[in-house]
């Protein structure tokens, strides 16, 4: 690994999270469209993180998928040497998909965009819990902050060497 | 193991070096999946190989004979040193999260200052040694 591959893991988070704050702002910026290209309300977006598939491998390096269910413990499932880089590959957003979930129905029978009942089909979007979303990736994208701080740390300490 | 002309310690510090760096590596890699669903967090472990890269008997200073067949005798210095590797480990054994990852977010920051730390202190004592061989070589007192 190189002195500043670390920096570009964390760099991969930052743009990762900052896509799932967009999103987010996307989502509470659209909480009350009723129209959209598609037709219908507007749908709530969610982000799929992912870890990045290891470069240097053929193949899925990654150890996401058989996590055991609750409370049972298992073993360390794969011993990787030096050469492997799936544990420092980073992270990626895979694709951003819609809620599916039922849309928010409100009485407004005025509404040119009410149906026959007189029912407006709002968008699946609450805005606290996007609040409470946006803060997790506010704060992850902190902590990816500090660990490039401590990575410009580390190799100004090397370069360091030089002096004296 | 270092050069020996310049002591077993700078190569040691220097895989100590190596080894902080990919923590760093493997910590970042950790924080930076916080939020990935089933995400297993890994871990480093390089000073258990750091102690195997220490001679384990004889003087460090004086030099092995190098032995290429069973019955040679060994004579001096280093004997089964064992060259320095980093080994990551894919931690599966604890389940701390609704979403499948075991990533817990405060651990990972005390790592990686912990590392850091650990980091500046391999290079301040490579500095010490560096500034030594720096005076020896200048005849300084």
């Amino acid at each position: 690994m190189g002195a500043y591959e670390s920096i570009e893991v964390s760099a991969s988070a930052l743009s990762a999270e900052r896509l799932a704050m967009d999103t987010i702002a996307n989502n509470i910026a659209n909480a009350n469209t009723t129209r959209t290209p598609e037709g219908g309300a507007f749908k709530r977006q969610l982000v799929v993180f992912a870890q990045k598939p290891d470069p240097t491998t053929s193949g899925g390096g990654t150890t996401s998928a058989g996590f055991s269910s609750f409370g049972q413990m298992g073993t360390p499932d794969s011993v990787m040497n030096d050469d492997s880089a799936s544990a420092r590959a980073g992270v990626e957003v895979t694709q951003i998909v819609q809620d599916q979930s039922p849309d928010r129905l409100v009485y407004e029978p005025g509404n040119p965009d009410a149906d026959g009942q007189g029912y407006v089909h709002y968008p699946n979007v609450e805005v606290v819990k996007e609040m409470v979303d946006m803060m997790a990736a506010s704060r992850a994208y902190e902590a990816n902050v500090t660990a490039i701080q401590e990575a410009r740390t580390q190799g100004n300490t090397t370069l360091g060497l030089l002096k004296s | 193991m270092g050069d020996l002309s310049f002591g077993p310690t700078i190569g040691m510090l220097k895989d100590a070096m190596h080894g902080a760096s990919e923590t760093h590596g493997v910590i970042a890699n950790n924080i930076a999946n916080i939020n990935t669903p089933n995400f297993r967090r890994s871990d480093v472990s390089f000073k258990e190989a750091l102690a195997a890269t220490e001679p384990s008997d004889g003087d460090p200073n004086e030099l092995a004979l190098v032995t290429t067949d069973d019955r040679m005798i060994p004579i001096g210095g280093a004997q089964d040193v064992q060259p320095f590797q980093v080994t990551t480990t894919v931690d599966s054994t604890t389940q701390m999260r609704v979403d499948g990852s075991n990533v817990d977010v405060d651990q990972e920051m005390a790592k990686l200052s912990l590392n850091s730390s650990y980091q500046q202190t391999i290079g301040q004592l490579l500095q010490v040694q560096y500034t030594r061989l720096r005076q020896a070589i200048q005849e300084q007192s």
